[in-house]
């Protein structure tokens, strides 16, 4: 079967299983996929009450039917799958009535909130689809999701493993957004992308509620979209929906109007909605759809149209920054999502990512970073790598829909790259340059534009996901180049009617006040029709000029986002810098004041070597505010500013040791966790955080971590101590086993614990060396063990 | 609702006796956290069966064990069953916090604690206020007293919580997200002694390892 039957006219699907078997005297609870097996009959009257009542196509039994749900059942997914579609395809026979796999959340929650990979639950998902399109399903329903990632994983495996056509619904909230954040822009745009059939939303709320977003939703796909509401809102008391079937029917008909065209019931339904519906939409068709042809990226919760000038922040890049290169080789992650957050606070839209350099291997660096980024950075990323396996894996695991950078004029990199591109639904940068390199004239680099946009629409990429960089280069060696680079912005804008990328930066290299070169250069562009400068978005001038141009092109409009920039603004105002001058080091520490700290350890670097510096100022300012913490003369907060205003100091010596290419300097090394099954890391964040600060180096295994896995970085590397959490009683019987078998090793490494329900009684029956009742407690222990 | 800085500070071991600049900025975070998200609550009522001493929920099919349950519950015919949720809005705002500024992060996470504990009261009034005429017990949640955290798969799935609030809870009893709780209320026609009104009340308060990290048991 084709996707035509989402094509014509109105599809009507069917409406709850779960309030129809609770009317027939089952108790909720349980797992209602075993029914399969024990009630068919059951289930099959139902089936066929909705098929009498209109439905075209029934949903199977199979919601939850998955390997983490059906785990403790002692049944196996393609069993339970294989009798669902079997009992539904028994009795819709001979009525030309669909059925469908359907595929509801997995029930945990995948990364970054849980610790369910986001490669695990795309097994789990695939299991499911292969069992589904084994077992003889007519289309796969993926329903009720609440997280995009979540979503995303079932689709690719639907899309991988299955030939079906695919339908997707997810549910919000009133406010427009799922639980996690989610908004329906960007579930249309990154699901039309990945390739579903049809898209729409599901469950949580009633049809009046949902109309709303419907609309909002018709607006943001081409494809056909799906209604399938809950009969209004349960009563808390007896926990009936409020809504009867003809008032059901009659509120979804506005959405009829706004096109949606696939429509059906959720929570609370029954034939007797599906009865009244297909009643009240005979002979109706769907209203005509006005959707917004507009080019767009997007996180989860950071839809992006580009519908003016958008800045990618350059910044994720190991060109030229030895700190960042150092911090790509010991792969320290959180040194990149510093420098993420930092471009989003200042302003940036979108992040270039670019992980490329001699020794770090892009194709499982470059997923790495995404999911870190993506875990507390809400902005879309921008994928910029020269390995297509690496953008392959990049995109694979992104959140969102995702840019890349970039294909050029060569035919192979267009064939290479481009698949890739329109498989995971990502726009694209084209370089305007080939085996030629880059055209001296404006003309010649739009012609390669037309042939990277046809070979783009050959794919089925549309050209709103077509982005060109016309290329900039350095004034100061190829004067009159400037010219012909905003020339060809100029006719790619106005001629083929694409997005313009530029690397604004390199126009002023070699040149004194680069960043009044580079700032003029920026505002030519922008005036010429740049719409995505790729700049870094700290330098504030740079920022200040395209805050002024959306002023002057009327994107900013009354000029708010202009005047919230700069009201209030006070030219000297720098408030985290206090620029007293008597200030010493240790006093900044001491006041965790983290600017301060920087600024003075980069003046005392003059005259002292780094290891005095960490030895006479750091360490003796750290202690006295640990001391004062225990005293509880200060509280946790302050002893953090403390550290942090440490770190700021300890950027600064590594910046400068790095610069001078000599080793980092570091007094230890150990292993930090929380335990399996515990996903409350804060309390280890902390542990960590003040750790680093006095100079050691913290391996953090993050949370929910088996004991093996400490077993095996402590082994590889030679630790000799590890810190480990739990905050929940449940939790502490992993801590236990992780000890114990640390405690196997030939030398075991001296382990402390800590955490919420940890007691030093506790501690010392685990076997653990050291019970550490706060971070501070933790520093003191490390001395002892590492010096 | 109104997110009660007290109680933020009290997570973070520093109480009343704050230092003004830490109160300062307990009360900056508070108010970005109150603007950005609101607590999420859904609660349902359930009829209370007593059988040879054990107590039941029939229609969630839960049972109460332990001494405290029978206490706080003896004068009761119905129980409400509570959950409320900060949702993962408020751990992705924790995680970014946590990369931006350690110490802020602290401060939010205190917080976020006192701002579930809003919600629960804004829900106990709402509840209140449906029952006229009858009184309600002080809430109390799983790992109270001897009432077991164990009860916590049990409650969520009575509540729905996966699909009403985006709550789920893991093998080991843990919420996720984070900041989420889940409570019982009990309906009497007679008046309820308050037996316990969080962690102002609790005796434990001076001694509690939890609050000095920062949390506390009931979420």
């Amino acid at each position: 079967m084709g996707t035509e039957i989402f094509q014509h006219g109105i599809l009507m699907l069917d409406g709850a299983m779960g309030t129809v078997l609770q009317q027939r005297g089952l108790p909720p609870g349980g797992q209602p996929e075993l029914l399969n097996l024990t009630e068919p009959e059951l289930l099959a009257s139902v089936y066929r009450e909705y098929v009498a009542a209109g439905s075209r196509v029934v949903y199977a039994n199979t919601f939850g039917a998955n390997g983490l749900k059906l785990a403790k059942t002692g049944h196996a997914v393609a069993e339970v799958v294989r009798a669902a579609i079997t009992v539904a395809k028994e009795a819709v026979a001979g009525t030309g009535t669909l059925v469908a796999l359907d595929v509801g959340p997995l029930g945990e929650l995948l990364e970054p909130m849980g610790t369910l990979t986001f490669e695990r639950a795309y097994e789990l998902f695939r299991e499911m689809m292969e069992a589904g399109a084994q077992a003889g399903a007519d289309l796969i329903a993926i329903e009720t999701m609440t997280d995009l990632y979540e979503t995303k994983a079932a689709l690719l495996a639907a899309k991988e493993a299955t030939g079906l056509p695919v339908l997707v619904t997810m549910s919000f909230e009133a406010d427009g957004r799922t639980f996690t954040g989610c908004t329906v822009a960007s579930m249309a745009h990154t699901l039309e992308g990945l390739g579903a059939d049809a898209i729409g939303l599901n469950c949580s709320l009633g049809p009046d509620k949902l109309a709303l977003l419907l609309k909002e939703l018709c607006e943001h796909t081409r494809l056909p979209v799906v209604a399938k509401p809950n009969a209004g809102l349960p009563d808390p008391v007896d926990g009936h929906y409020d809504m009867g079937p003809e008032e059901f029917a009659r509120a979804l008909l506005p959405c009829v109007e706004a096109g949606v065209s696939i429509m059906g019931g959720c929570c609370g339904t029954s034939p007797d909605y599906i009865r009244a519906l297909s009643a009240a939409l005979a002979g109706k068709q769907p209203g005509r759809r006005r959707y917004r042809k507009e080019s767009f990226v997007c996180s989860a919760v950071t839809p992006t149209p580009l519908t003016g000038v958008r800045v990618i922040g350059e910044r994720i890049n190991p060109t030229g920054k030895k700190r960042f290169q150092q911090a790509l080789l010991e792969e320290d992650l959180d040194y990149i999502l510093d420098v993420a957050v930092q471009q989003e606070d200042a302003g940036a839209d979108i992040l270039d990512v670019n992980v490329g350099y001699p020794g770090v291997d892009e194709v499982t660096m470059l997923p790495k970073v995404v999911k870190k980024l993506q875990s507390a950075v809400s902005l879309p990323l921008q994928l910029d790598s020269s390995n297509p396996d690496a953008l392959e894996a990049g995109l694979r695991v992104y959140n969102g829909k995702a840019a890349v950078n970039s294909v050029n004029g060569e035919p192979e990199v267009l064939d290479r790259v481009l698949p890739i591109v329109k498989k995971y639904g990502a726009a694209v940068v084209g370089l305007t340059l080939d085996k030629g390199g880059i055209p001296r004239t404006a003309e010649e680099r739009v012609a390669i534009a037309r042939r990277i946009l046809t070979a783009a629409l050959s794919y089925g990429i549309p050209k709103e996901d077509v982005w060109i960089d016309c290329l900039t280069l350095t004034v100061s060696a190829q004067q009159e180049q400037a010219r012909e680079t905003l020339k060809a912005v100029r006719m790619v804008r106005e001629e083929l009617g694409l997005q313009v990328v530029l690397g604004v930066s390199n126009i002023s290299f070699g040149l004194p006040n680069r960043a009044l070169v580079t700032r003029n250069f920026l505002i030519q562009a922008m005036g010429a029709g740049l719409t995505l400068p790729i700049i870094n978005p700290n330098q504030k001038e740079m920022m200040d000029a395209v805050a002024a141009y959306k002023v002057l092109s009327g994107e900013d409009e009354s000029c708010r986002d202009y005047v919230a920039r700069f009201a209030g603004e006070t030219p000297a105002a720098k408030p985290v810098i206090s620029g007293n001058s008597d200030m010493t080091l240790d006093d900044a520490i001491l006041r965790g004041l983290k600017a301060d700290a920087g600024r003075l350890a980069a003046e005392a670097l003059q005259t002292e070597s780094e290891l005095s510096l960490v030895e006479n100022h750091l360490i003796p300012a750290l202690d006295r505010v640990g001391e004062d913490y225990e005293r509880g003369k200060v509280f946790l907060p302050q002893l953090l500013s403390a550290a942090q205003a440490a770190q700021a100091v300890f950027e600064v010596i590594r910046t400068s040791i790095a610069a001078k290419g000599g080793a980092p300097v570091k007094k230890g090394k150990l292993v930090v966790a929380t335990v399996q099954g515990d996903i409350h890391d804060i309390g280890k964040n902390i542990v960590k955080t003040v750790l680093e600060n006095y100079g050691y180096e913290v391996v953090d295994l993050g949370r929910d971590v088996p004991p093996e896995t400490v077993l095996n970085t402590v082994r590889e590397q030679g630790v000799r101590l590890v810190g480990l959490s739990a905050l929940m009683t449940t939790t502490l019987p992993a801590m236990e086993k992780t000890v114990r078998l640390l405690q196997t090793l030939e030398q075991p490494p001296v382990v402390f614990v800590g955490g919420a329900v940890v007691t030093p009684e506790y501690a010392k029956q685990v076997g653990a060396d050291h019970y550490a009742a706060d971070a501070r407690q933790s520093v003191e222990i490390a001395r002892k063990v590492l010096g | 609702m109104e997110l009660n800085i007290d109680e933020a500070l009290r997570y973070l071991g520093a109480g009343r006796q704050a230092p003004p600049e830490l109160r300062r900025e307990a009360e900056d975070t508070a108010r970005r956290l109150t603007a950005r998200l609101r607590p999420r609550y859904t609660y349902r009522v359930f009829s209370l069966e007593r059988k040879d001493g054990v107590l039941r929920l029939p229609e969630a099919d839960l049972t109460l064990p332990g001494k405290d349950a029978q206490t706080m519950l003896s004068d009761c015919g119905r129980v409400v069953l509570l959950g409320c949720t900060l949702g993962v809005e408020f751990e992705s705002m924790l995680r970014a916090e946590q990369a931006r500024d350690m110490a802020k992060a602290v401060l939010l996470d205190a917080c976020g604690s006192a701002w579930v504990e809003a919600g629960c009261d804004e829900a106990e009034r709402e509840i209140a206020a449906r029952f006229p005429g009858q009184y309600l017990t002080d809430r109390f949640s799983p790992g109270y007293g001897d009432l077991p955290l164990s009860l916590q798969p049990a409650i969520c799935g009575a509540l729905d919580l996966g699909r009403r609030l985006g709550v789920h809870v893991s093998e080991r009893c843990l919420m996720n997200p984070s900041k989420s709780v889940t409570a019982l209320i009990g309906i009497s026609d007679r008046p309820q002694m308050a037996r316990i009104r969080g962690c102002a009340y609790c005796a434990m308060r001076e001694t509690c390892t939890l609050r000095k990290g920062g949390t506390r048991c009931g979420n």
